[in-house]
């Protein structure tokens, strides 16, 4: 008993003296704290504005704290659901895909800003992907408008000049993918078949989504869906014109060590193929459009995040205006983005500055920001819904099938099928 | 370490020499040792290429690394500034260390005890609440991950220490482990030691505890490699980069849209150091614990 009684006061001791001796004193009130995961892309965005803040508020102090993406949304959905604000952050970034799923998951969780913002000057199809009821919550960062980057050399070689390749379908796309190989001996895409991108790619591009308006899931039904998968399908049965990677390092390995003609993805790529060091290679052209569906057009999406405002937090008023003064109004601020961190922001008016005007020497000269900028406003707005990255991990499953000449309508109902499990 | 490995397998080959015959040339037992070699090789290939892909990895760029260069290069200083100017990394250290080392200390302390006691005293409860344990082994980590973080917000140690410390410290698996070798622990000794006149603390200090050291340094390893490698929960608890531990940085270095896999590499071979080196110095103790355990 004794010892007991003894080893219990000793616990205490330990406890008591690990609270006073370890407990970090909370951020200062005044500071606001941000959580985001790349310190070179959207973390230097957001010190970047902090300093542009600071200019007419010079107490302001920003607290930066980086999390991979995954963690911050894991970080994210335990402490909401644990229902503590403690130690959460002021202005949070979500990317896109997740917007929907933390909105309606948490209710109250998030600040709406619609006093705060002009949602009328950003970029339509960002608004709507953080907008609830008649609420948005989000300041619209990065954009992932797409582009169908590619090495300019390569395709000249087989007699493609910009031209060519300016608004086509995919079925064109595909015959000069053919012809490239036949003349050069490249594949013109990479594809990773556990990520199907592409497919999410061109199914925004139709204006389409995989779930309708309710939020039920909408595959086998879905003519712009079935549309995307034939001509998805039609690439993957054209085994000369892509090379199979496997993960993130391989595929960007496989464009910037040229061993494929092009990659078409989100305009965040540009860090990666700049990377690369091959000035004057390359190019950029609008992505191929989907035949056959109404309103599908040469313009899309893939991946991009917005800012969120926790209504938790004790400093709204500065993170507000702070959001409002630099976010929602500093041209100048999204310029140096642009030059510096190769983020194309969603503000639309700032395509006017002049680092939006200029063209690039990378890409042979091209005005490819002002590009970029125009197919910003021409992407189709969808509703992401909650499940987004369940149903891709549902239709990647059923790609290896479909390359191998499966039946596509079979390849949707079995895709639905394993969507509707997983998104139960 | 190898050195001496090798010294003593050579030695062991030379003794059982002595008693074998003139040996003649069987072409079965060659092929069965060219096939046995051949299958050991590959297995050492495949468990020791990742390490050596890692530190070649140190000393080349990112886009080298990418591309698959497999031989060392001249980026090492580079990686290594590059990453003393993006995170702190002897604060960084000074967390990973602090954590590890008192949350090892505290679950030998308490798991050590615990498996002791569950082996030497009888209760009438002491299956079941030994059951019970091990039915909670099989609970996710995941699945308590909100409960615990109420707990921690509720006494005010979010971002502390201490949430990462605590609710490590009763393992049930070291107890486990405690409890299997303690029934190799000869009743006689204590028996021994209570007619000399020592209470029960003083025998599991002065005679349990020397008679299983090597039991206590396999337990060693085994928490110091997973409170050093633990990632969910530090992850959901700690809040600052200034809390954070390696194998977090790592993790968000890694995140990053272009990753500078030189920095990341650099990062991976100062969080793989400390575990390799414990595992060195406790290697005689730990295999000697492994087998002590299974007695």
């Amino acid at each position: 008993m004794k010892l007991k009684a003894k080893a219990r006061s000793f616990a205490q001791g330990v406890i008591m003296a690990g609270i006073s001796v370890f407990a970090v004193s909370a951020a200062q009130a005044e500071d606001v704290t941000v959580w985001a995961w790349d310190p070179n892309f959207n973390g230097a965005a957001m010190q970047l504005a902090a300093e542009h803040y600071k200019r007419t508020n010079p107490d302001f102090n920003l607290v930066f704290e980086v999390f991979a993406r995954e963690e911050v949304e894991q970080k994210l959905q335990t402490q909401l659901a644990a229902g503590t604000t403690q130690g959460l952050p002021d202005i949070v970034l979500i990317e896109d895909y997740s917007a929907q799923k933390f909105l309606l998951s948490f209710p109250g969780a998030f600040e709406p800003l619609n006093d705060t913002l002009d949602y009328s000057q950003f970029a339509d199809y960002k608004v709507q992907l953080a907008t609830v009821g008649d609420q948005t919550y989000s300041v619209p960062f990065d954009s992932g408008v797409t582009g169908w980057f590619y090495r300019s050399d390569i395709l000249e070689e087989a007699g493609y000049g910009a031209d060519d390749l300016e608004n086509i379908t995919w079925n064109r796309f595909i015959e000069i993918a053919k012809d490239v190989h036949a003349k050069t001996g490249k594949p013109m895409l990479s594809l990773d078949l556990n990520d199907p991108g592409m497919i999410v790619v061109m199914l925004q591009s139709t204006g389409s989504w995989f779930f309708d308006d309710n939020g039920e899931l909408n595959l086998v039904n879905n003519p712009a869906f079935r549309a995307v998968m034939e001509t998805y399908g039609e690439i993957l049965q054209t085994p000369e014109i892509y090379k199979v990677v496997n993960g993130w390092a391989e595929y960007t390995s496989s464009f910037t060590g040229g061993d494929v003609a092009s990659t078409i993805t989100g305009v965040w790529i540009t860090g990666t193929i700049k990377a690369a060091d091959m000035p004057g290679q390359w190019a950029v052209a609008p992505i191929p459009r989907i035949e056959g569906v109404e309103g599908a057009r040469n313009a899309s999406n893939l991946g991009g995040s917005s800012w969120y405002v926790l209504a938790s937090s004790d400093n709204m008023e500065t993170t507000k205006d702070f959001l409002a003064t630099v976010w929602g109004n500093d041209i100048d601020f999204y310029q140096e983005i642009l030059v510096g961190q190769g983020a194309v922001g969603s503000l639309l008016r700032v395509r006017e500055g002049e680092a939006y005007q200029s063209s690039d020497d990378y890409y042979g000269g091209q005005p490819v920001w002002q590009n970029f900028s125009q197919w910003l406003g021409e992407i189709p707005g969808v509703d992401f819904g909650i499940f987004t990255y369940e149903v891709r991990s549902a239709i990647a499953t059923q790609l290896p099938d479909i390359a191998n000449g499966g039946d596509i309508d079979q390849a949707i109902q079995r895709a639905e099928a394993e969507a509707r499990v997983l998104t139960q | 370490m190898t050195g001496v490995g090798f010294a003593k397998e050579t030695g062991t080959l030379a003794a059982a020499g002595q008693y074998r015959r003139p040996a003649r040339f069987q072409p079965l037992r060659f092929l069965k040792g060219v096939f046995v070699y051949g299958l050991l090789s590959l297995a050492a290939f495949v468990s020791i290429f990742p390490f050596y892909w890692m530190l070649v990895g140190t000393t080349n760029s990112a886009v080298d690394i990418v591309r698959g260069k497999a031989n060392f290069g001249d980026h090492f200083w580079i990686n290594v500034t590059n990453l003393f100017a993006q995170v702190d990394i002897p604060r960084v250290l000074f967390n990973s260390f602090f954590i590890s080392i008192l949350a090892t200390v505290l679950t030998l302390v308490i798991s050590s005890a615990a498996g002791y006691a569950f082996e030497v005293f009888r209760s009438r409860f002491r299956e079941r609440i030994f059951a019970a344990l091990l039915l909670m082994l099989s609970i996710p980590f995941a699945a308590l991950m909100v409960p615990l973080f109420v707990m921690m917000a509720g006494v005010g140690l979010i971002n502390t220490y201490t949430a990462v410390i605590a609710p490590a410290i009763a393992n049930i698996f070291i107890i486990f482990y405690f409890r299997q070798a303690t029934k190799a622990f000869p009743s006689e000794l204590r028996d021994a030691a209570r007619i000399d006149g020592l209470k029960e603390w003083q025998i599991f200090l002065r005679v349990y505890f020397p008679v299983m050291q090597s039991t206590y340094a396999a337990a060693t390893i085994i928490v110091f490699m997973l409170n050093w490698n633990n990632y969910l929960w530090p992850l959901i608890v700690l809040q600052t980069n200034d809390m954070k531990t390696m194998v977090l940085v790592i993790s968000s270095l890694a995140s990053a849209y272009v990753p500078d896999y030189g920095v990341v590499m650099v990062a991976t071979v100062i969080t793989t150091l400390p575990t390799l080196v414990i595992f060195f110095i406790l290697q005689r103790l730990f295999v000697q614990g492994m087998l002590g355990s299974v007695k």
